[in-house]
């Protein structure tokens, strides 16, 4: 994809936030990033308006985390420019951080300070007047539901608490862009749907969220919009029904093969009306088809005589599909 | 495939949906008038500043009190300094002077300069009972009797030195050390650098002479009329200026110079602490300047050290009565001294990846200033080309400077302006590796540590 087909002179509808004529809470452009010879991230924009959820997603290494770094001021970009709230970051970027809470991926907390005590830090380090943060330190716990857990030292919280500590700390000087990192990576449900009712609270309220998760149901639960990006770069970027609608009418088959798979694997490809296969484990296979249901006895012809179908599931389109037909490649993988 | 394809329908999707707009259509989104933005700017910039002290605060009230809660700070900065300058106070301070030397004269000029070398040494109030001197007749016979512990170092005259010197070429004084005793070492270097600064003044006062058209027979009596006054030496301020002074101050303030990298270093060790957990990366993205997280951190180590050194002058001053020198020239000796262990361990903090590096390379930065510097053993018994590189160490100066202080002090009180003066060069030299370490430190951290 070349730098033109992300110019604006390309004719089609605009994002909500230019349609309604406001200055998105954030946006980039052009952004790129080289690290010796590896491109990590090339020619990404995208905007994110106020009360928009917008999801990224992308296979580990996509250069999510490398284009977070730039929106949030810690990775210069090699070109590009980033805006928050119409502040360009790389001329004041004091002001534009100001507006941005940012959730890092890993719990980036104090172990041997209370939940309250981190709290206080970060909302001293964002500017906080003493007065107000105390009462806005309360707000937030009662937010992320450890109000009776707060004078407790973050070391013996749980997995789940600690996310939502961490989630907090971004919510203290009340941003307007939320950027929010894998925020649910291994909590239990309990803590992921508390995060997830949290977050869409917080859109719901007008706040912007950037979403980075390798879990495709948060993303389509959470955001309105998402950006598949791989390799760097941004390869979609629409509704979840625009996305969709890339694999047109196609399905997904899960297949379970017994016997030969490999030659197995070989045959169903080349099998009309399959778009994309990939293996998902030493007996498995998934198909984008066409028609899915009705390709069913020709797949399982397709692999008679070195293999038997032992088990099969056909799935409607959905992002994970998509995801699956853009980058050739599982979310998961 | 799937890239081709999917760049392909990206493409088209992005065309549907509208791309996030370019940069040049931001000026019309977000910008505000210039004339606003100039308006504004002066008090951003006062309420930018106010921002950045309360962050550089934030991050050092948090740094201050990480340090009181794991003990380290009363540990480093309190125990060992007090409990350093008293071990070194009942094993090598007390009431009896500590400086007992015996000097090997070997005099084969049977010259001027020998001569009066022996009669100030001798006559000297201050040297009595503490310098004796033993003629020997060579070199050879002064080396063994140094090897064997009988005098302590030896200063030999080489024949025709006097005339040499009388004639206006210089000459050289041959001085023999033994690290069993060095403060004889130190002695005899004292006597030897003034012996070359009368040197050096006969030998020009007698060329510049010479050059003006005096005739040889009446050089000697021009000169000596005219203040380059022979070979006679003026011991009487105090010729042993770097080593008439007590052992415990000495090796208590090369403690002091040692600890203050250790106490510095835990601090700016925990910058990449805050690395690894991720905290560092969330204190940049807050909207603070990228220095405070660097800068609370070595605002915290800095003052932990200098409290750790004070203590340890205060200790050895206040329990075992010894003296330091001119109070206000030793505090400015030792806060400049951690200022340049300061930025030396955020040099280091800057070129390391690990904690694990940042420890050794520390421990080891720490003990190799130590050693050469002085504070581990005494300069003078370092070998000639080490001495020199000794300069390139803050432990060097400043155990140059709490040095001259001390045996300054010790004969007779100095006010605070002439100590200052005393150690402006000292001073300046600290400050002036601070600044190229500390500058190439910002130049690392910018390219790595906050990339």
């Amino acid at each position: 994809m070349s730098a033109a087909t992300h110019a604006p002179e390309a004719t089609g509808t605009r994002t909500d936030a230019e349609t309604a004529g406001a200055v998105p809470a954030l946006a980039c452009a052009g952004l790129s990033k080289r690290y010796g010879d590896v491109v990590a991230v090339d020619d990404v924009g995208f905007s994110v308006a106020p009360g928009q959820a917008y999801g990224l997603l992308g296979p580990n290494g996509a250069g999510k985390t490398t284009t977070i770094s730039m929106l949030v001021g810690l990775v210069r970009p090699d070109t590009g420019t980033v805006r928050v709230g119409g502040t360009d970051l790389a001329a004041d970027p004091i002001t534009a951080k100001a507006r941005i809470g940012y959730v890092p991926q890993e719990i980036a907390l104090y172990p041997e300070l209370t939940g309250r005590e981190n709290l206080r830090f970060f909302g001293r380090l964002y500017g906080l007047p003493r007065r107000e943060l105390t009462g806005r330190i309360a707000e937030v716990l009662g937010l992320v539901g450890l109000a009776d857990r707060a004078d407790a030292k973050l070391g013996t919280y749980s997995g789940g608490m600690k996310r939502r500590i961490n989630i907090g700390a971004a919510l203290l000087h009340r941003p307007e862009v939320l950027i929010l990192d894998e925020p649910t990576v291994g909590v239990d449900p309990h803590s992921r749907k508390a995060i997830l009712d949290g977050v869409e609270r917080l859109v719901a309220d007008g706040m912007a969220l950037l979403y980075t998760s390798h879990y495709m149901e948060e993303i389509e639960r959470v955001c309105d919009r998402a950006a598949i990006i791989d390799h760097g770069r941004i390869i979609a970027d629409g509704t979840h029904q625009e996305l969709i609608s890339l694999v047109g009418a196609a399905d997904t088959v899960e297949l379970v093969l017994d016997g030969e798979v490999d030659a197995a694997f070989a045959r169903l490809r080349a099998v009309e009306g399959v778009i994309e296969a990939v293996r998902t484990g030493p007996s498995s296979v998934r198909l984008i088809a066409e028609g899915g249901r009705y390709l069913l006895p020709a797949l399982i012809t397709a692999v008679e005589g070195g293999a038997t179908v032992t088990a099969t599931q056909v799935v409607e389109p959905d992002l994970e599909a998509t995801f699956l037909h853009l980058t050739g490649s599982s979310l998961r993988d | 495939m799937g890239d081709t394809v999917g760049a392909r329908v990206g493409a088209g999707v992005r065309a549907a949906v509208g791309a996030g707009p370019p940069a040049g259509e931001h000026a019309a989104l977000g910008d505000e008038p210039p004339a606003g933005r100039r308006a504004g700017w002066r008090g951003r910039r006062r309420g930018g500043w106010t921002a950045a002290w309360r962050a550089l605060l934030t991050v050092s009230a948090l740094e201050l009190r990480a340090r009181l809660r794991d003990g380290t700070a009363v540990v480093i900065a309190v125990a060992v300094p007090i409990t350093l300058a008293t071990l070194f106070g009942f094993a090598l301070g007390g009431d009896d002077p500590p400086l007992r030397a015996t000097i090997g004269m070997v005099d084969l000029d049977g010259g001027q300069f020998p001569a009066g070398v022996r009669h100030e040494l001798l006559s000297a109030k201050e040297l009595r009972g503490v310098v004796t001197l033993r003629d020997l007749p060579g070199q050879d016979q002064a080396r063994r009797e140094l090897d064997s512990g009988a005098i302590g170092s030896a200063i030999v005259f080489p024949a025709g030195f006097s005339t040499s010197v009388g004639a206006g070429e210089g000459g050289r004084i041959g001085v023999l050390t033994s690290p069993e005793s060095p403060l004889a070492g130190v002695v005899a270097r004292a006597i030897v650098d003034r012996i070359s600064a009368l040197v050096d003044a006969r030998t020009l006062a007698v060329r510049a002479a010479l050059l003006a058209g005096v005739s040889g027979d009446d050089v000697k009596d021009l000169v000596e009329r005219n203040g380059a006054a022979g070979p006679a030496l003026e011991l009487g301020d105090d010729p042993l200026t770097g080593g008439k002074i007590d052992l415990s101050v000495y090796y208590g303030a090369g403690m002091a110079a040692l600890f203050a990298f250790f106490v510095v270093g835990a601090s700016m060790r925990g910058l990449l602490t805050e690395r690894r957990h991720g905290t560092l990366d969330r204190i940049r993205a807050a909207p603070v300047p990228a220095w405070v997280p660097v800068a609370g951190k070595a605002a915290v180590g800095f003052a932990l050290a200098l409290t750790g050194a004070c203590l340890n002058w205060a200790a050895s001053t206040l329990i075992f009565g010894t003296t330091w020198g001119s109070p206000p020239a030793v505090f400015a000796v030792l806060a400049a001294h951690v200022l340049a262990a300061t930025a030396i361990t955020m040099l280091v903090t800057s070129r390391v990846r690990t904690d694990a590096q940042a420890d050794g390379t520390l421990m080891m930065v720490s003990f190799v200033m130590a050693f050469l510097g002085g504070s581990l053993v005494p300069l003078f018994s370092l070998p000639g080309p080490l001495r020199e590189v000794a300069r390139l160490t803050p432990n060097a100066w400043t155990s140059t400077a709490l040095t001259e202080l001390a045996g300054a002090d010790r004969a007779g009180w100095m006010g605070w302006a002439d100590g200052m003066a005393a150690v402006a060069g000292p001073i300046g030299a600290l400050c002036l590796i601070a600044g190229v370490t500390g500058g190439l430190a910002v130049w690392g951290l910018r390219k790595g540590l906050l990339r």
